[in-house]
């Protein structure tokens, strides 16, 4: 009898996922009795932050992405559809085409959706940089604004100790905006203000999700002129009048908004009915060590559509891909679970348009901020332009 | 005078450090300094030396459009090295999972059958002509300038 294994989302979880998971289980799906399936509704894959860096000008579309089927192994069985229900009781999966497949393991990795249609006034007058087009629109702005105020934002989502698309983004862009604004030579024009919401996770009145990097912003912005403020939860936006609308009870006038907007889990994990999160916000309620969707053995869960204290980026999946695998691998062959997710992510965060610096947390230590570099900057760069694709491949 | 200054200031910071007021610093220290003495002597740190500001010197070079090129290279090369290594792997499990392997006019037919394998065929001959175009520039007679 085959084993079926299927993931769902064609994102970088999924792809490394999938291609990990022909290299774990060889042995079995040469001899026909596993197959690896991935679903995708997508015939591209996207290296999705990249699109930060649309924003400033600095990738073409056909750069940042790829065919999805070239980034996977030929053993791996790949579907162009979309997942309209997920029957996790019954292991099966009702597709949009019709269609339905059983499974004996399923990978959830369908990420998460940009939704400012959340806050009032917000996709009307807001601009933000996790998608392709809005973050063409963003550079449109940008590269054209000669003097006002750019107002920059962070909204999170309302379920506990989660966190909002990759943690480090905002901080990041604030920093590229400004040497962005430095070289185009208008920069004494344009006031920056970076803001943080009253409730960031577990910290309270930061101006980021994590203390110790909170600590040390103040005097890396006062060295730029960046203006910071804390405490400022969006809560609407006017967009006639160009006025961002706190929960705390201020008015702040934008000529540019830059909000991290809400988000929230795809269609079909949110009409799953397993999510037990607020706001019909969708995150699967994930065992933090094994990454198994509770109350489903057989079901893992990774990525931006967890429930976890984990930053929704890909440098998290990185740490959750070979963890799943060999859950899987240790369910098939041991019976049990074998590996265990420390919460580990890592990344390297653009510090200005050329510095970087390297960073990594897991679930009991956080980032210790370290001095950005020309180094740092060139090994984020080369993982833009190379080595990212290599990750996606598993080789990584 | 400035000499005396910098050698007081010198000695100065080697006494507030307070990395080298701890015993192990200095014995790691000396242990270094003893390895290091035959090739400091020889003048081969020099070398080393050299190296690092040759390294910092490409570091201070590179700029995006370089390292675009460099990276494009690394894809290119990895890209193209997966792919073959993925085609090579499968093809000998498939043929692996045949106790008997098709015969000739078997392969024969399975060629007029299958597309992909039509295509293969078509990428190979296509590789072989781009190879004779190449041979056959590197082969003209050039004149002289």
């Amino acid at each position: 009898m085959i084993k079926n294994i299927i993931v769902v989302g064609g994102g970088i979880g999924g792809t490394m996922t999938a291609n990990n998971l022909v290299s774990k289980l060889y042995p079995e799906i040469i001899r026909g009795e596993v197959r690896v399936m991935l679903i995708s509704n997508s015939p591209w894959h996207y290296y999705k932050p990249a699109f930060m860096y649309v924003a400033f000008g600095a990738f073409y579309k056909d750069e940042l992405r790829r065919h999805q089927a070239s980034l996977l192994r030929p053993e791996i069985d790949f579907i162009l559809d979309q997942v309209d229900g997920f029957e996790f009781s019954n292991s099966r999966l009702r597709m949009r085409s019709g269609d339905s497949y059983d499974y004996d393991y399923l990978v959830v990795s369908t990420g998460c959706i940009p939704s400012p249609e959340r806050i009032e006034g917000l996709k009307e007058a807001g601009d933000h940089f996790y998608q392709h087009d809005p973050a063409r629109q963003l550079y449109e702005k940008i590269s054209t604004i000669e003097k006002g105020r750019i107002f920059i934002g962070v909204t999170f989502p309302t379920t506990p100790n989660v966190p909002h698309q990759c943690g480090i983004a905002p901080m990041e862009t604030t920093l590229m905006l400004d040497e962005f604004l430095r070289r185009r030579g208008v920069r004494d024009q344009v006031e920056i203000v970076y803001t943080y919401p009253t409730i960031a996770q577990l910290v309270r009145n930061c101006l980021f999700l994590q203390k110790q990097t909170g600590e040390v912003l103040p005097s890396v912005f006062d060295s730029k002129g960046i203006i910071h403020k804390r405490g400022f939860t969006l809560a609407s936006v006017d967009p006639e009048r160009k006025i961002a609308i706190s929960e705390e009870g201020d008015e702040e006038n934008f000529d540019i908004l830059i909000q991290t907007p809400p988000i929230r889990a795809v269609d079909a994990v949110l009409d799953s009915g397993i999510s037990q999160a607020p706001n019909n916000e969708g995150w699967l309620p994930t065992d933090r060590q094994t990454l198994q969707l509770e109350g489903f053995e057989n079901v893992f869960v990774m990525g931006d559509t967890v429930d976890l204290p984990i930053s929704k980026a890909g440098g998290s999946c990185h740490n959750q891909s070979p963890v799943i695998c060999n859950n899987i691998a240790g369910l098939m062959r041991w019976g049990k679970t074998v590996d265990e997710y420390d919460g580990k992510v890592q990344a390297i965060a653009q510090m200005g348009l050329e510095a970087g610096m390297p960073l990594w947390y897991d679930y009991d230590v956080d980032v210790i901020p370290t001095p950005a570099t020309k180094i740092g900057g060139l090994m984020r760069k080369g993982f833009n332009r190379g080595v990212y694709w290599s990750v996606a491949r598993g080789l990584v | 005078m400035t000499n005396q200054n910098s050698t007081k200031t010198m000695e100065q910071l080697l006494h507030s450090l307070p990395a080298l007021q701890d015993e192990a610093t200095v014995a790691g220290l000396a242990d270094l300094l003893e390895k290091l003495a035959p090739i400091l002597q020889g003048r081969r740190l020099h070398n080393i030396v050299d190296l690092l500001a040759a390294i910092s010197d490409v570091i201070e070079m590179t700029d995006d459009a370089m390292l675009q090129k460099i990276m494009a290279l690394y894809e290119d090369s990895i890209g193209g090295i997966w792919m073959l290594t993925n085609a090579l792997r499968y093809a000998s499990a498939q043929a692996a999972a045949n106790s008997t392997p098709p015969t000739l006019w078997q392969s024969v037919r399975q060629f007029n059958q299958n597309e992909d394998a039509r295509r293969g065929l078509d990428v190979v001959s296509n590789i072989l002509a781009e190879l004779g175009r190449q041979a056959a520039i590197k082969g003209q007679a050039m004149p002289e300038d």
